[in-house]
């Protein structure tokens, strides 16, 4: 290999870092004007507003490694506050960041007796915190109980804006982890999660910083099911509260690639387009699908789809390496 | 000049069992004591209670004047008191560099310049400058130990708690990480160093401090401890005393 | 509220316990031996739910005898699965998330695999015991219940011997205690959990059956069951198994009781706030108090 093209070889390797996700935001932009019609663009809706969750959660549970199985509390929320912000005649984005608040206060009551516990266990109280709230929601009269709550009419329906609602708060999602990922918050936060005893021996507040993690992430979750909320204009406590929301939240980072940046992205895509796909041709298969696929990721490739073209790239590299010199 | 360390009756129980009763010593602010005593003897739990990896169940403990009782470890290193973990605990996911990288940039309150650089040079200093980029899952237990001592050094401690840091390590790497305690110490930092090798603490310490059954046996310096019948007998035996 | 109605309540409460209790032994036997949360509890107990369904409504066969056979089967399939999945994963001292999500990725299976075979319409059994009572003075018992009850007592009991007199058993608490100190003595490790998770997995199996006399199910059913077990495994100390019984005595009553305080559709939150706030005040558990009055030697 002469000298020029490893030099272009290695700002290509620089360039893609960048490039590649500026192509995509790209693509997702242009998606509408390509003609997909209106069931293609609520498909990458709901697919971005998964992103959003995706990311959020690996925030805390792939960075981190606090694993909670009680997202849905955030999401939820979210989308309560926001349909009763827009109902009280409050605009979008003002509806969003309360979302977003309310998810955020939740996140430190549930937070603090809740970090004290230590993997599994904190996993299952985030089961039960979970559930208490969706039986809670399901009881309270004033936000309509188990008949759900619905959005008054706001004139005519506007699917491009919520589609670059939903758009943007991905975007802002994945900002922010890229974001955490390279500052000393994120270093503290991987610390935590591989020896948290080491890491407050070595000056990390463990307990601080979970708390501050859980709450961007529920930010980040309530602001997701707010967008939501404004397109469904109707929902109720088992959609948007129910156990199986929290397991599709945590679902897809780790079938993408739990701990890394695109991974939760790459999750949510697949997890998006073949859930609709599956949904419509084999509604009787998809939780056999999902537990399968986890049980084969836990069991052979925990880095999930990103772990999985990490190593044919390298296999790919170590192949063309040795055919160069040979 | 006023002891940088000083613990005051220091007790610890766990559900019944006394790991430490009454244990009460000072250290020398620049000085390097070593911690002896057979195995079980409570001096890792003592290092632990002094690190704020546990609370003591009484007693008290002062550092630079201050009372630290049950000040919690993240605490405690921001303060000055950093240790190491007899079994290493490596972060190991993350590169040799970003190891060190988390005890320079959270274990000390004076703010300082670019992470990386300072971090680096204590890898230097430690000796595995070269292994900056592994990750830590792919080290030696040698050089995890050594790792260990890095991240903990980057932390830039006033009281540095050592736990068996030699252990494992064959003659030469124990030699060089004995020669760099002496470095560390001639820096200005002060050495609490536990350790099963005897030789190894004779031939660095200042004073020697002998535990057993979670006491404090005796105190003194090395050669005065060889031939202590007390320290003797707790090694080795009632009937080798005589 | 009458002397006779609290007295009426405090029955159906411990009677409720019997229930819990059974159906959480399964749990705690695999969590003892191997730091293991099984998730896929739930899945177990919905099987062994529609398993004595299909005994009975196809063969006939008295749904008590169909949880007695179910024993056995779901032994076989515990085995199975350890060999399968189980083994695969690092084994630990304490609970790790690996095994956390392996379980739950079964569980998930499990669910699909009862929508498959058996659709998701509300299933129950229905023999003249159902809805016989048994009355002694003022007092009455739901026949079923008590039978449940008496199951879950025998359960416990012969767990208790079984470790306690039985080689097995010291080889089972030795593990519970310390895997390394285990296998340094001759336990084979291996072994011993293969056989432990067998037990665990015959115990749901068994317990669905009990319960499936009781209750109607679907497919999901045991996942409500599965947030009391955690309740009880954590209230009565996670590695206990008198704690089962007095985790279960604790849950029951206060769910039972509760009906008098708070509104109906709040009281399934009941078991959900006692378990967060067990996890958090008492992490070992009410057995973890006691433990610690307890002297080492």
């Amino acid at each position: 290999m002469t000298d020029a093209t490893a030099t272009s070889k290695a700002t290509i390797s620089k360039l893609i870092p960048v490039a590649a996700p500026l192509a995509l935001l790209a693509v997702l932009a242009a998606f509408p004007l390509l003609g997909p019609g209106p069931n293609g663009i609520r498909l990458l809706f709901v697919t971005l507003v998964w992103v959003t969750t995706s990311v959020a959660w690996n925030l805390l549970g792939g960075f981190a490694g606090q694993v909670s199985f009680g997202f849905a509390v955030f999401y939820g929320l979210g989308a309560y506050s926001t349909a009763m912000s827009l109902n009280a005649g409050l605009d979008r984005p003002v509806s969003l960041l309360i979302g977003a608040a309310v998810a955020v206060t939740a996140s430190l009551f549930i937070g603090l007796p809740t970090f004290r516990l230590r993997g599994p266990y904190f996993a299952i109280a985030t089961i039960g915190v979970s559930e208490a709230v969706r039986v809670v929601m399901t009881n309270v009269a004033v936000t309509g109980g188990a008949s759900g709550y619905r959005l008054s009419e706001h004139g005519n329906f506007n699917q491009l804006l919520h589609f670059y609602t939903a758009l943007s708060v991905a975007v802002i999602a994945v900002a922010v982890s890229i974001f955490v990922r390279r500052s000393k918050f994120g270093l503290a936060l991987v610390a935590i999660r591989e020896d948290e005893d080491a890491a407050s021996d070595l000056g990390v507040n463990p307990f601080r910083t979970k708390l501050l993690a859980h709450a961007l992430a529920a930010a980040l979750t309530g602001a997701a099911g707010g967008v939501y909320t404004g397109y469904a204009a109707f929902i109720y406590p088992q959609g948007v509260f129910g156990f199986d929301i929290s397991v599709a939240i945590l679902l897809m980072p780790i079938i993408g690639g739990v701990g890394t940046v695109w991974g939760p992205v790459v999750g949510a895509l697949v997890y998006g387009f073949v859930h609709e796909e599956l949904i419509a041709s084999f509604p009787q298969l998809h939780l056999l699908l999902y537990g399968s696929l986890l049980i084969l990721i836990i069991l052979f490739e925990p880095g999930g789809v990103m772990g999985l073209l990490g190593k044919i790239v390298r296999f790919a590299r170590s192949r063309s390496g040795r055919g160069a010199h040979s | 000049m006023a002891p940088i360390l000083r613990l005051d009756r220091i007790s610890k129980n766990f559900a019944g069992l006394a790991a430490l009763k009454d244990v009460s010593f000072e250290v020398e602010e620049g000085g390097l004591f070593g911690l002896i005593g057979p195995n079980g003897a409570g001096k890792t739990t003592l290092l632990s209670v002094i690190a704020g990896s546990q609370a003591p169940s009484s007693g008290s403990i002062t550092f630079r004047g201050r009372d630290f009782t049950g000040a919690r470890s993240f605490r405690a290193v921001r303060s000055g008191i950093a240790r190491t973990h007899q079994v290493p605990k490596p972060f190991r996911s993350l590169s040799v560099l970003e190891n060190v990288e988390v005890g320079y940039r959270f274990g000390c309150d004076d703010r300082s310049a670019s992470a990386s650089k300072d971090a680096a040079q204590v890898l230097e200093w430690v000796g595995i400058g070269h292994l900056k980029q592994l990750p830590a899952s792919r080290l030696s237990v040698g050089d995890l130990k050594r790792l260990e001592l890095a991240r903990t050094l980057a932390a830039r401690p006033k009281l540095l708690l050592c736990d068996e840091v030699c252990s494992g390590l064959t003659e030469t790497e124990a030699a060089s990480v004995l020669r760099l305690l002496g470095e560390i110490r001639g820096a200005g930092t002060t050495i609490l160093y536990v350790e099963h090798n005897l030789r190894a603490i004779m031939s660095i310490c200042d004073r020697v401090i002998v535990m057993n059954y979670g006491q404090k046996l005796a105190e003194g310096p090395p050669e005065a401890m060889q031939n202590d019948p007390s320290v003797i007998e707790a090694y080795i035996g009632k009937a080798a005393s005589i | 509220m009458t002397t006779v109605d609290v007295m009426n309540l405090f029955v159906s409460a411990v009677l409720l316990a019997g229930v819990y209790a059974a159906m959480s032994v399964g749990m705690t036997i695999i969590y003892g031996v191997m730091k293991i949360v099984n998730l896929a509890h739930a899945g177990f107990l919905m099987l062994g739910a529609y398993f004595v369904f299909e005994l009975y409504t196809q063969f006939h066969v008295d749904p008590l005898i169909g949880a007695l056979l179910a024993f056995p089967v779901f032994f076989s399939l515990g085995v199975g699965i350890h060999w399968l999945l189980i083994r695969r994963i690092p084994r630990s001292d304490q609970p790790t998330l690996t095994s956390l999500l392996l379980l739950f990725g079964l569980w998930l299976v499990l669910q699909n695999l009862g929508y498959l075979i058996w659709g998701n319409a509300d299933r129950a059994i229905l023999t003249p015991r159902t809805f016989s009572t048994l009355q002694i003075g003022p007092i009455i018992f739901p026949t079923i219940r008590l039978v449940v009850f008496g199951a879950a007592v025998a359960s416990l009991l012969a767990l208790e011997f079984v470790l306690h007199k039985t080689w097995f058993g010291r080889a089972v608490r030795a593990l519970m205690q310390n895997s390394d100190a285990g296998r340094l003595v001759g336990v084979n490790v291996e072994g011993t959990a293969r056989v432990a998770f067998g037990v665990g997995i015959a115990f749901a199996g068994t317990a669905g059956g009990l319960l499936a006399m009781m209750y109607s199910f679907t497919p999901d059913f045991g996942g409500s069951f599965l947030l009391r077990a955690f309740v009880i495994i954590v209230l009565g100390g996670l590695e206990s198994f008198a704690g089962v019984a007095i985790g279960s005595l604790i849950l029951a009553l206060v769910e039972t009781f509760s009906i008098l305080a708070i509104p109906a559709g709040y009281q399934p939150a009941i078991a959900f706030s006692l378990l967060v706030l067990a996890l958090v005040i008492l992490p070992e558990g009410v057995a973890g108090l006691w433990n610690k009055r307890q002297r080492w030697t």
